[in-house]
């Protein structure tokens, strides 16, 4: 009878469920957090104790096995030892998760950082005022080499000599997550103003990118910006 | 009328409910956690006391300061290994690192934030959006006694404070290590005739990267430890709680005195870290194993309660 199967249909579909949350996921896009696939599962439950508890009949189909394996009437063989197990495993389960949730911690709290956080508005939609030319990406190209390389590296993949010591690491301009996804005004305010100009979102009390307006004037800014750009093979982001 | 064994339903269900208890393995965590343990006893503040040998070390890559004003482009050292015990009431760091000549102006540092405002880790700079806080700079020099301990907050703010808490000693021996790094190298790409090749837009020769962990082989090894109480009465200090994750970075000079009479690393340039954290190891609380007991029993009594009221028929 197809009611009777609903129990093992539920918890078929709740594996399912997890199985898909937390490994078929992560393989097209980032990883959910535990808690998040916790809710999922709160609902899919949710779901099927509703779907399951619309009839009489299918009442009895989705709890009747459950009633039955905790009475223990008409159980014998493999599934008895099953039922001890189960029986005995719950309360130690529930005293592992009390004793785990208890513990401290011996992982560093996590760190929510912004990688692309808001830019302030007087950077919003600037355009490159610098000539977009063979000579400009040239000099860019020396500027960038003199002062960019160290850290994000001469292939423009943060591998710079310099890059080892640093928590987050330098930028890689040639992943499609970073440069490509930005406008020029938006790396214009990131080199100008440095890492400690970002908001509290991007964690600026960790950042080594230097605030180079100290030292270099805009248009050297921009041509560098041009550089980035041509090295590592992508284009800004426009609106159009 | 085919039916499904109760035992297949519910051995799925808890197949499906264990994976979600349990979850998986999680990643590797990187080393960015110095490990203090606790010990019993005094911490030890010489650096060749075998009692560092029982503690956990943890290694963090070092950049060249290349963040602000003078910047250097290639240190010394690579990078440092770190040990940390306390024993509640004082706490103790052993940096270690290659370095092959020993000089009077070797030095090491240690840098903390001061309480519960961020600071950059470049001196507490200020910082254009977050109103940031003072850094805690424990500071060692092989030819000065003991430590300096510090105070700043943005360059040119670094100062002695009026109350030094923290000690130091340094041992430099001429020990043989092997020291792993990341070198570099450019390589001009060729075509199948050996000739460079060029970017067919732009004309630039064309260049492939190659990234590779060498060893090599130094003599001299420094040993420094710093030693400071949990706690101080100084506001400027960072104060140190157990089982909390501070943020702390690292800094190391190489004193060595060139031909033309300068030395190779001074001031702001050294080789140096961004944060990191440590975690001073908190005394066990037995409390926890009492709680998990306690949930036990109170499982198993609901339990209990459940599984008779489903024999005598009764709702649950």
């Amino acid at each position: 009878m197809k009611g009777s199967s609903l129990a093992l249909k539920g918890a078929v579909l709740l594996a399912a469920v997890f199985v898909i949350l937390k490994f078929a996921l992560p393989l097209i896009t980032a990883p959910l957090p535990m808690s998040l696939i916790w809710l999922y599962l709160f609902l899919a439950t949710i779901g099927i104790i509703v779907f399951g508890t619309l009839s009489g009949e299918s009442t009895e189909a989705l709890l009747g096995p459950v009633s039955r394996f905790l009475s223990g009437e008409g159980i014998r063989g493999a599934t008895k030892a099953l039922r001890l197990a189960v029986l005995v495993l719950f309360p130690l389960l529930v005293g592992w998760e009390t004793y785990s949730g208890l513990v401290s911690s011996t992982q560093p709290p996590g760190e929510n950082r912004t990688i692309h956080p808001a830019p302030p508005g007087e950077f919003v939609g600037l355009a490159n005022p610098v000539a977009n030319t063979p000579e400009n990406v040239m000099m860019g190209k020396g500027l960038y080499a003199a002062f960019c390389s160290p850290c994000h590296g001469p292939k423009f993949n943060g591998n710079g000599p310099a890059s080892d010591g640093f928590n987050p690491p330098p930028a890689n301009f040639v992943d499609p997550g970073t440069i490509a996804q930005l406008q020029e005004s938006y790396l214009f305010w990131r080199i100008k103003k440095g890492g400690v100009g970002l908001n509290v979102e991007g964690h600026p009390w960790k950042s080594a990118m230097p605030r180079w307006e100290v030292e270099l004037p805009d248009d050297w800014i921009w041509k560098i910006i041009m550089a980035e750009y041509a090295g590592s093979g992508h284009k800004p982001r426009t609106w159009e | 009328m085919k039916t499904v064994p109760s035992g297949r339903a519910l051995a799925a269900l808890m197949a499906a409910t264990m994976g979600v208890l349990w979850g998986t393995p999680a990643p590797a965590q990187e080393s960015v956690v110095v490990r203090v343990k606790l010990i019993q006893g005094e911490v030890p503040t010489d650096p060749l006391s075998p009692e560092w040998e029982k503690v956990p070390a943890t290694e963090f890559p070092m950049s060249p300061q290349v963040h602000w004003q003078k910047r250097i482009l290639q240190t010394t050292v690579k990078s440092i290994t770190v040990r940390g015990v306390h024993n509640t009431k004082q706490i103790a760091f052993l940096v270690e690192y290659a370095d092959p000549t020993q000089d009077p102006a070797d030095a090491a540092a240690l840098e903390f934030m001061v309480g519960e405002k961020k600071a950059h880790f470049a001196h507490g700079q200020p910082m254009a959006q977050v109103e940031g806080g003072l850094v805690n700079i424990w500071y060692w020099r092989n030819d000065t006694p003991g430590a300096a301990d510090m105070s700043a907050q943005g360059f040119g703010t670094l100062k002695k404070q009026a109350q030094q808490d923290v000690q130091a000693k340094g041992v430099w021996r001429p020990d043989k290590v092997k020291v792993k790094h990341k070198e570099r190298k450019l390589n001009v790409r060729k075509d199948p005739k050996g000739e460079p090749m060029k970017d067919p837009k732009t004309g630039d020769p064309l260049f492939d990267e190659e990234t590779k962990v060498v060893e090599e082989d130094v003599t001299g090894v420094w040993r420094v430890v710093f030693t400071r109480s949990l706690t101080t009465a100084d506001k400027d200090d960072v104060q140190i709680q157990p089982g909390t994750f501070p943020n702390i970075a690292f800094a190391v000079w190489d004193g060595k005195k060139l031909e033309s009479g300068d030395v190779k690393e001074a001031g702001s340039q050294k080789a140096i870290t961004s944060w990191w954290y440590f975690n001073a190891e908190p005394p066990t609380d037995y409390s926890i194993y009492l709680y998990g007991l306690m949930a036990v029993v109170l499982a198993a009594g609901v339990e209990f309660v459940i599984i008779r009221k489903v024999k005598k028929g009764q709702p649950v």
